[in-house]
């Protein structure tokens, strides 16, 4: 995404589609629960984070009809960009991927991790205004759901100690750190190597231009002959 | 068994066809990801065709591809490099993207599901198409087919004869950048909405506009179809999509057409550029229709067929259909309930079958509802959500359809998880939200409160034939096309249905004749008592959302909104009322 739309409007966005990979997480995890309570737990969670996703979408609706058309149309939320963007892995969801006790330790960490960028949110739309107390009451249910997380986790892996949710949270912190590391250093690389790779694609869309698709035309063919391991 | 696959360059999907010719199992991944137009490799539907029909590795014979994947990759840079340097963004974009390319469909089969990656084999993306129309139709011969899309393998338009299915000759073809399923998309994207998704919406909207209007007249110079060189020809100058990443349109477009529609700003029938807008939906409208009646006639010319089967992308745009099966060579007109790249599978699934060694292959038209579901994988699992959230009022389903039948006279809209899924992207009654057609309240409480939908956006009226025979002018040749809710028809002259609330502006209703002993067409039994022979139907979704799959999901759709009942093959169930709804 270009960053020319005002940082609070980007914000509005990147939130949306993260609550919105939050919410698809734990619809995944409710359908693969082998337990009703689970089922019940990770529905409900689901539920408030598909609200979230409605609430930030909505503050960035407002807020994006007094914007160049240009700008509006890139903030124009899109589903399948849960992916492209990192929301979601394009490996599949955590449960899909992750053992249940990681997977639990990943929520209950994440949900306190996620307080202090709502606290830079709220700075970004004004505490007292309406839409401040909307994030005031997403951050509530986002301590709730840290809460269940950590409740569930102890019940089912009663041997784990506080200590070991420490270890889990600081593990989490350090990941996303290093995430962030890793990004602005791949941001770096990308300027230096961007003309290069700017080159290549010239020069290769060089060649490509030379190459003549026309005898892969099908007219008068019969489509069935065509070799069945052709990729052409 | 042999299988169909879709995905990576538009909504992946998978189909199993079994070897005596039947379309057993089919799945949107979207549907699995609860990810709209989900385009990755399909691993969840993979696994669940896999899984849900019990079937090893070994079982399959083939796997197929539903195009050439080196074709779709190199075809759009070819074009691209012609606009150099221009178009270089584009051409860093598709290189880096290499990977996310179908090219990795034999990688992912490697990685994901080792050793079905030997059996892969790829079909022509516009054979596809024809295929899964194929399959729809009850004569497998002296057929022709043609397919629009935006774009696929190389192509973006294209006439077959299909003498029988294991000889189908293409006879003409337009290349890409050249598409109307792209002038559609790029005028979509114009007034606000997001390509693949709010096509439907330009269609609604195009009927509040002014026929033969400015813009008409304005974009038929920029994109029409050649008669003397029997051609379709665009001037790429005032579009973008075959050389930049972002921009569907031009600068030049801008200039012809004025200020583009910011997709946050409101578009109300009262609105100050409402007119405007609609006016520029209803002449990319017409243009289509117009450009569409000239391929069939020159298809026409070149097959003397008089059935056609007609599939791609814009095979999706119902308002036309009627037009098409007017023209006085067509006997016939064949769509595809899923007639979009997703129903490719089906058609790839076919292909794979066709190659096979069998000896005499035979292609069974398939179900309208061949996604599999059973509430037995959810039924344990939902216990607490269903007892926390809901009341069962009723069980079983002679006994639930009653009860809705009752609630839907009253007003009431009631959601269906009932069954197996639909092809989609229409629900035809077992995905569905359902309320009293006829009933202005319930069908805009269906409408504006439940689906949030734009309020310029029909909804679908859904009915047995003989009621439709009495309100609707029905057109022969798409008879079976009513049941998959693929063609729109006029209301009957002086008809009281012109004020039906699920009649559009224009005089019009893309109405589903329901298929003997459906739910749908039980339910219509239960509701005659009532006097109700018309019900309207939705698809049971959250707006953005891809429409419901399983239980689960339908009880998120009652959580998220004011819907309050839903009929499900555990019986009927209400919502509780809690401080929170
Ligand atoms: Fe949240
Ligand atoms: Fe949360
Ligand atoms: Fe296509």
């Amino acid at each position: 995404m270009r960053s020319d739309h005002s940082p609070t409007l980007n914000v509005l966005s990147e939130t949306a589609y993260a609550e919105y990979g939050s919410a698809l997480e734990m619809l995944a995890a409710c359908k693969a629960a082998n337990k009703p309570t689970h089922a019940y737990g990770y529905f409900e969670h689901a539920k408030d984070e598909y609200n979230h996703t409605g609430a930030f979408l909505s503050m960035l609706s407002t807020r994006s009809q007094i914007v160049p058309c240009n700008t509006a149309r890139q903030l124009r939320f899109n589903s399948s960009s849960v992916i492209t963007k990192g929301y979601v892995d394009s490996e599949g969801y955590l449960i899909e991927n992750l053992n249940i006790k990681d997977f639990i330790a990943f929520v209950y960490t994440n949900e306190l991790l996620a307080k202090s960028s709502f606290e830079k949110i709220l700075k970004l739309v004004g505490p007292s205004s309406i839409d401040g107390e909307t994030i005031s009451g997403i951050m509530r249910d986002e301590l709730r759901h840290h809460g269940f997380a950590e409740e569930h986790f102890l019940h089912y892996y009663p041997a784990l100690q506080p200590w070991q949710l420490r270890f889990y949270r600081i593990r989490e912190t350090i990941k996303n750190k290093s995430r962030k590391l890793i990004r602005q250093n791949v941001e770096f690389l990308e300027k230096i190597f961007k003309p290069l790779y700017s080159l290549m694609s010239y020069l290769v869309a060089r060649l490509v231009l030379a190459v003549n698709l026309d005898v892969f035309k099908r007219d008068g063919k019969n489509l069935l002959d065509i070799p069945t391991k052709s990729i052409l | 068994m042999f299988i169909g696959i879709t995905g990576y360059n538009h909504e992946s999907s998978v189909a199993l066809v079994d070897r005596n010719g039947r379309l057993i199992d089919y799945y949107r991944e979207e549907s699995l990801s609860r990810i709209k137009g989900d385009k990755s490799f399909p691993k969840r539907a993979l696994s669940r065709i896999i899984k849900a029909n019990n079937i090893t590795f070994d079982d399959i014979e083939r796997i197929a591809f539903y195009e050439r994947p080196l074709s779709s990759f190199l075809y759009p840079i070819k074009v691209a490099a012609k606009y150099l340097p221009e178009s270089l963004g584009l051409l860093e974009h598709q290189f880096r993207n290499f990977k996310k390319s179908s090219v990795s469909c034999f990688l992912d089969l490697a990685s994901k599901f080792s050793g079905l990656e030997k059996k892969l084999i790829y079909s022509d993306h516009h054979l596809s198409h024809t295929l899964t129309s194929l399959a729809y139709s009850d004569k497998h011969t002296e057929l022709c087919s043609v397919v629009v899309d935006g774009f696929g393998d190389r192509s973006t338009t294209s006439i077959s004869h299909v003498i029988d299915p294991l000889n189908i000759k293409e006879l003409w073809s337009t290349d890409y950048p050249l598409s109307i399923g792209l002038f559609y998309s790029c005028i979509t994207d114009f007034l606000g909405f997001a390509i693949n998704e709010g096509e439907y919406k330009v269609m609604g909207l195009a009927a509040f506009g002014q026929p033969n209007n400015k813009y008409k007249k304005i974009l038929s110079k920029i994109f029409y179809w050649d008669s003397q060189k029997k051609r379709l020809f665009a001037d790429m100058d005032y579009f973008s999509y075959h050389i930049s990443v972002t921009d569907s349109y031009s600068k030049k477009l801008k200039n012809l057409l004025g200020e583009p529609r910011n997709p946050f700003r409101s578009l109300f029938p009262d609105d100050q550029d409402f007119q405007n807008y609609a006016d520029i939906a209803k002449a990319a409208q017409d243009i289509t229709v117009e450009i569409l009646c000239k391929i069939f006639e020159h298809a026409h010319s070149l097959t003397s067929c008089r059935r056609f089967l007609f599939s791609g992308g814009v095979a999706m745009n119902s308002a036309s259909i009627e037009t098409l099966a007017e023209l006085n060579f067509v006997d016939q007109l064949i769509i595809p309930p899923s007639p979009g790249d997703a129903g490719a599978a089906i058609g790839s699934a076919y292909y794979a079958y066709l190659k096979s060694n069998i000896s005499t292959k035979i292609l069974v038209k398939p179900s309208l509802f061949p996604s599999k579901y059973n509430i037995k994988e959810e039924d344990l699992k939902v216990e607490k959500i269903i007892s926390k959230n809901f009341t069962i009022i009723s069980e079983g389903l002679e006994e639930s359809l009653e009860k809705a039948a009752e609630l839907i006279s009253q007003g009431e809209v009631v959601g269906t998880i009932i069954k197996n899924n639909e092809t989609g992207p229409r629900a035809l009654g077992n995905r569905s939200l359902i309320c009293n057609g006829v009933d202005h309240d319930a069908v805009k409480k269906l409408n504006t409160v439940i689906k949030k939908r734009s309020p310029f956006r029909p909804t679908a009226p859904a009915m047995k034939l003989t009621t439709a025979k009495k309100h609707y002018k029905l057109t022969s040749a798409v008879m079976d096309s009513y049941k998959s809710m693929s063609a729109t028809c006029n209301c009957l002259p002086e008809n009281e249905s012109h004020k039906f609330p699920v009649t559009h502006i224009d005089g019009t209703a893309r109405l589903q004749i329901v298929e003997s002993c459906s739910f749908l067409d039980l339910l219509l039994d239960k509701l005659k008592p009532f006097g109700i022979e018309i019900v309207a139907n939705s698809s049971l979704n959250v707006s953005g959302d891809p429409t419901c799959y399983d239980l689960i999901d339908g009880l998120m759709v009652c959580a998220r909104t004011p819907l309050k009942y839903l009929i499900t093959d555990l019986g009927l169930l209400e919502k509780k009322i809690t401080n929170e709804s």
